[in-house]
C-alpha cells in the first residue's frame, strides 16, 4: 500500500493531537484520504472547508496520490 | 534652464509657475518652504543656507526624474536658495505639472521630501538672542540627537539613499491594528515609510494588551487607530500617519486601497480578509495578508499588480467566519501575531525596495511550536485570465436581518420552523435544546450536504452563540435554499 507523509495545521493539528504522521493507506485521492482520517481523528471540519497541498503545491482533492507523497491538510485561519 | 538649480537671489514663485504652461497638463501643484521665525522654542531672525552645489544639483536632477517616472507627472522644477534669508522668504520652491491633480500632488510631495532627505544642504539659524547654530535641513533635531537615523539600513547596499527615498515616498494602508497590525505598524514606521494609513473599527480592550504592545493600560477604551497613530507619531515624527476609525467594507474599501502603494491585511475575520483581497484585486494594488491560529500562521502576498493568485484561488466559499476559531475562542500567544506581523512588514519592505526572495503565488505556513515553515506553491486559477472570476461572481452579502431570527425556540417550533441543532454532539449533551423534535446535525456534516432540504419547509439553525448558525444559513442560502434562517444570539440569547 502507498506510504504517505501527512502534515496537519491549526484545528486539524489540535484534533489529530500531532503535527505529522506517516500512514499506509489504500486511499487513492486526498478526498478519500481525508474521509479515512476524519473518522480516525474525529476531524470536525469537512473537506469543503480545507485546502490540500501535495508535494509542496496546492492541489485538488481528486488528484491521484503516489507512494512517498507528502500531503498537507490546511484549514483556513483568520486570527489577527 | 536646469530643472534643479540653486539661487542666490529671492525666488520669484509666480514667474516659475508661469513657465509651466502646457496644454496637456490638467494639474499643477507647487510647494514653498519658507523661513519660519521659531525653531524648537527659540525665536529665529534669519537663516544662512549653504550647499555642496555640484553634488546637490546632480542628486536634485535625479530626484526630479524619479518623481516624474514614479508618479506619471509631466514636468518638475525645483529651486533652492543659498545665502542669507530673512523670515518669510522662500527657501525652496517645487513645481510639478501632470495630466491630473493626483499625480501633480504626489510628485510634488515626493520631491520636497526627497530634497529634504537626500541633498547636502545645511542651514545656520540666527536666533533673536544673538546666538546662532548650524543645523542640517531635514535632520535639524538630529544635532540634538532627537531625530530618526536610518544609517543602519542605509548601509545595506540594496537600500542606500535611493531605497530610503523610495520608502519615504511610499504610502501603505494597514487594515486592522491588532496583534498583526501592531507589529506591521511599528516596523514600517521604523523603516521610514512616508505615509501610513491605519484602518480599524475597534477600541483597545484589556485582553488585547498582551499581544498588542503599541497600547498601554491607559489606552483601554480608546479607538485603536487613534492610539496607534499617536504612538507612531511620537516614535517617528518623519512618518505621516492617517487614521480611519471604522469598518473596512465595500463602501470605502476600493477608494482607500486605490490610493495606497501596498495594502496590509491584519484583520481577524474572513469577511474583512476577502474584502481586502477583493479591493486589492480590483485596484491592482499588491496586498500582504496574514492570519494566525494559536501557535501558527499563514502568510500570502497577492500580486494584484502582476496578475498573481489571490485568496479566492485557494479558499473555497465555505471559508466563513464561525467555521473555525479566532483568537477569542482559540487563544493565542503574543509572539505569534508579532512574528507573522514582522514577516508581513518584511514582505512590504521587499516589495517597496524591490528586494529578492519575495513571496508570490505562494502561501507560507509557519509553525512556531515546531519552528517549521513550509512554502507552498499556490498558482493562479487558470480560469482567472481576465481577472478573478470568483470576485466577479461573488454573491452580494445578505443583510444580517434577512438571515437572523430573534425569537424563543418554542415559538419558532410552534410556528412550523424545523429546528436544526448544528452543534457538536458533546455540546448538545452538555446543554440540550429547550425544545423537542429538533434535528441534530453537526456543522461539518451540514457543509457536506447532509441536510436534505425540503423546498416548502422553513428551517431554523441553532448553535451556541449564533455565529456558526449564521455562517451555515448563509452557506445554504447560497446553494439556493431561501427558507433557511439562523437563531440570533444562539442558545446563549435564549437563556437570557
Amino acid at each position: 500500500m502507498p506510504r504517505l507523509t501527512l502534515h496537519y495545521y491549526a484545528l486539524l493539528r489540535e484534533q489529530a493531537g500531532r503535527s505529522s504522521e506517516t500512514v499506509e493507506t489504500g486511499a487513492r485521492t486526498p478526498a478519500a484520504l481525508y474521509a479515512e482520517l476524519a473518522v480516525r481523528h474525529r476531524f470536525r471540519l469537512s473537506a469543503a472547508q480545507l485546502q490540500v497541498a501535495v508535494n509542496g503545491s496546492f492541489s485538488g482533492f481528486d488528484r491521484t496520490l503516489e507512494d512517498g507523497d507528502e500531503v498537507v491538510f490546511i484549514p483556513p485561519v483568520a486570527g489577527g | 534652464m536646469r530643472a534643479f538649480r540653486f539661487s542666490q537671489g529671492a525666488i520669484d514663485a509666480a514667474a516659475l509657475a508661469a513657465a509651466f504652461a502646457r496644454p496637456d497638463a490638467g494639474g499643477f501643484a507647487s510647494f514653498e518652504g519658507r523661513v519660519r521665525n521659531h525653531h524648537e522654542g527659540r525665536a529665529v531672525t534669519a537663516l544662512d543656507y549653504e550647499a555642496f552645489e555640484a553634488l546637490a544639483v546632480v542628486e536634485g536632477e535625479r530626484i526630479l526624474a524619479e518623481a516624474l517616472r514614479r508618479h506619471g507627472a509631466l514636468e518638475a522644477r525645483c529651486v533652492h536658495r543659498v545665502g542669507r534669508l530673512a523670515v518669510g522668504e522662500i527657501a525652496v520652491w517645487v513645481g510639478v505639472c501632470a495630466p491630473h491633480r493626483a499625480e501633480a500632488f504626489a510628485a510634488c510631495r515626493a520631491i520636497i521630501d526627497a530634497v529634504k532627505h537626500r541633498l547636502p544642504i545645511w542651514k545656520k539659524e540666527h536666533y533673536a538672542d544673538g546666538d546662532s547654530g548650524w543645523v542640517n535641513c531635514e535632520h535639524a533635531p538630529a544635532a540634538q540627537g532627537r531625530s530618526f537615523d536610518y544609517s543602519r539600513q542605509l548601509a545595506l547596499p540594496e537600500v542606500g539613499v535611493d531605497g530610503q527615498a523610495r520608502l519615504a515616498a511610499a504610502r501603505v494602508l494597514v487594515v486592522g491594528a491588532g496583534g498583526l497590525g501592531c507589529a506591521v505598524l511599528a516596523s514600517l514606521a521604523g523603516a521610514g515609510v512616508g505615509e501610513i494609513a491605519i484602518m480599524d473599527h475597534d477600541r483597545v480592550a484589556a485582553s488585547n494588551l498582551h499581544r498588542q504592545p503599541l497600547y498601554g493600560a491607559a489606552d483601554i477604551g480608546r479607538p485603536k487607530a487613534e492610539a496607534a497613530a499617536e504612538r507612531l507619531r511620537a516614535y517617528n515624527p518623519d512618518v505621516v500617519v492617517r487614521t480611519f476609525v471604522g469598518c473596512f467594507d465595500g463602501s470605502t474599501a476600493d477608494e482607500r486601497v486605490a490610493s495606497a502603494d501596498v495594502v496590509v491585511d491584519c484583520t481577524d475575520n474572513f469577511a474583512a480578509k476577502f474584502c481586502v483581497n477583493d479591493a486589492a484585486m480590483r485596484a491592482g494594488v499588491p496586498a500582504v495578508l496574514a492570519s494566525v491560529y494559536q501557535y501558527e500562521g499563514q502568510l500570502q502576498v497577492v500580486r494584484a499588480d502582476r496578475g498573481g493568485s489571490c485568496l479566492r484561488c485557494h479558499w473555497p466559499e465555505a471559508t466563513r467566519d464561525g467555521l473555525v476559531g479566532n483568537c477569542e475562542q482559540a487563544g493565542v500567544l503574543g509572539p505569534v501575531p508579532a512574528v507573522l506581523g514582522q514577516l508581513q512588514a518584511m514582505e512590504v519592505l521587499k516589495l517597496l525596495l524591490d528586494l529578492p526572495g519575495q513571496l508570490g503565488n505562494e502561501v507560507l505556513l509557519v509553525d512556531l511550536l515546531a519552528l517549521g515553515q513550509r512554502r507552498l506553491a499556490a498558482p493562479r486559477d487558470a480560469r482567472c485570465a481576465g481577472g478573478c472570476i470568483r470576485i466577479a461572481d461573488a454573491a452580494p452579502a445578505i443583510a444580517p436581518e434577512m438571515l437572523d431570527l430573534e425569537m424563543p425556540l418554542e415559538a419558532a417550533a410552534a410556528a412550523g420552523y424545523r429546528i436544526v441543532d448544528i452543534r457538536e454532539p458533546m455540546e448538545c449533551a452538555f446543554e440540550p435544546l429547550p425544545v423537542s423534535g429538533q434535528q441534530s446535525l453537526p456543522l461539518a456534516r451540514l457543509l457536506e450536504g447532509a441536510l436534505a432540504v425540503e423546498p416548502q419547509q422553513r428551517y431554523l439553525l441553532v448553535c451556541a452563540h449564533g455565529v456558526r448558525s449564521h455562517a451555515a444559513a448563509e452557506f445554504l442560502r447560497a446553494r439556493g435554499h431561501p427558507n433557511v434562517w439562523s437563531l440570533q444570539g444562539g442558545l446563549a440569547a435564549q437563556a437570557r
